[in-house]
């Protein structure tokens, strides 16, 4: 007990006092997640429009994939990019393994069928008759479907909330093809794992607060933005 | 035979609907500047001629006529989407004030912001809605969504108007004031079609076609 007393207040004294090391892991976890989001969630937006108010063979089905993706486990993910990504894989010519960018393809892939799955189901609750509405106007397909993202706003941004969310606390993807490099690759998830494996729990607590404080604070946004939403419906 | 220009004819048009035939039209000419009620039961067809007309829905077959040039559908499609505005019965407003809701067509066409101002605070005293202005549209009565919808598609001066069911599930004083919004519309110059329950005379058509298992009976 003293122990965990005393490695928490040794976290908390890394936190305030800006020890460098923490917070560019802080930050490098940050800034792949908020880049693999970024460029996610146009063609989740796209899929997701596709899927709600799109007309072809098959739509069904793929509406069951997607929805079943969503428990797609980071490792795994991690294993395929790996696979795909090392010297012997089909892409090892890129030399992206153990890189950022390989990080961000891996959270792109995970954050993906999340994002569609949410925000399908926005999409969803809002009757085909608005988009009707909307090209009748004169709306084209593009400004269709910015009128329709602005109808369906709160629900988009919880998906890009929940999206952020589950990429920043992945640990299984990052790790293999990241490789917890210093100064580089390691993130939050990444480095708590190494401290607590070598029996370092300062840096983990310090970095647990920080992972901590993002979720609450994603998720209070999430229900502050959902509750204005049901206030005026 | 209407002394009327043609404005869109539309040949042999069928739709299915999971496997079941919707319609069934063998010829229907749209002329310019009528008002025509379009009549039949629930599930005759009605919906489905007006959003065909409107561009909204293609058919599985069928040939198109617009200003005497013969299309292809795509095209034809482009051409109905281009002058044609589809009301539902329940209309769609947008999360947003009466006059962003009216305004919102217009945004597509190039206007100054002082004509765009201009023409929507015309339109709203058109219909009696300069009071509800700041209001948002999804806090209004039935009767008072349906006609920021009118005014919405009035505005952009449509050829076509195609109203489907603008009266369901209105109180009487409602009813009296959309009557009146379509009646006037329909005496401004462009076609509107009305599909409706409701005795043909309230609306003062040209004619009346009647539909009937997706068939035009009349």
């Amino acid at each position: 007990m003293d122990g965990l007393i005393g490695a928490s207040a040794e976290a908390l004294r890394l936190l305030f006092t800006g020890d460098r090391e923490i917070w560019e892991i802080v930050a490098i976890s940050f800034s792949v997640s908020f880049r693999a989001i970024l460029y996610i969630v146009p063609l989740a937006i796209l899929s997701a429009f596709a899927l709600a108010y799109g007309n072809f063979p098959g739509r069904r089905v793929l509406i069951t994939i997607v929805n079943a993706l969503v428990a797609l486990p980071a490792v795994v993910v991690g294993l395929l990019l790996y696979m795909l990504l090392s010297s012997s894989g089909p892409f090892g010519g890129w030399r992206l393994l153990f890189t950022q960018g390989a990080m961000i393809i891996g959270q792109m892939i995970l954050a993906f069928p999340l994002l569609v799955a949410m925000i399908h189901l926005s999409l969803q609750g809002v009757d085909l008759s608005a988009w009707q509405t909307a090209r009748t106007l004169g709306a084209g397909i593009f400004r269709a479907m910015l009128t329709i993202m602005r109808e369906v706003r709160f629900g988009l941004i919880a998906a890009i909330v929940a999206g952020f969310g589950r990429v920043v606390s992945e640990v299984g993807c990052s790790i293999m093809v990241g490789g917890n490099i210093l100064h580089h690759t390691r993130n939050i998830p990444t480095a708590i794992a190494l401290e607590t494996s070598k029996g370092e729990f300062e840096q983990g607590i310090a970095l647990g607060a920080v992972l901590i404080t993002l979720a609450l604070a994603l998720n209070f946004a999430v229900a502050t933005v959902r509750g204005r939403d049901m206030a005026r419906h | 035979m209407n002394s009327l220009p043609e404005f869109i004819t539309v040949q042999n048009v069928q739709k299915f609907i999971s496997n079941r035939m919707v319609l069934d039209i063998d010829e229907l000419v749209v002329y310019q500047s009528e008002c025509v009620v379009v009549h039949g039961p629930n599930g005759s067809g009605k919906s489905t001629l007006l959003k065909i007309l409107a561009g909204l829905m293609t058919p599985d077959s069928g040939v198109a006529t617009t200003n005497g040039v013969v299309r292809p559908w795509r095209q034809a499609i482009r051409e109905f989407r281009a002058n044609a505005v589809y009301l539902h019965q329940t209309p769609y407003l947008f999360d947003r004030s009466v006059e962003d809701n009216i305004a919102y067509g217009l945004r597509f066409r190039n206007r100054s912001r002082a004509v765009l101002f201009s023409e929507v605070q015309s339109a709203m005293e058109w219909a009696g809605l300069s009071h509800l202005a700041k209001r948002n549209a999804r806090d209004l009565s039935g009767g008072e969504k349906q006609r920021v919808a009118l005014t919405r598609a009035r505005i952009l001066e449509p050829k076509l108007l195609l109203l489907d069911e603008p009266t369901a599930a209105m109180d009487r004083k409602s009813r009296k004031q959309t009557f009146s919004l379509i009646r006037d519309l329909a005496s401004g110059g462009n076609a509107v079609y009305i599909a409706t329950h409701e005795a043909a005379d309230l609306y003062q058509p040209d004619r009346v076609i009647q539909l009937d298992y997706g068939k035009l009976v009349t």
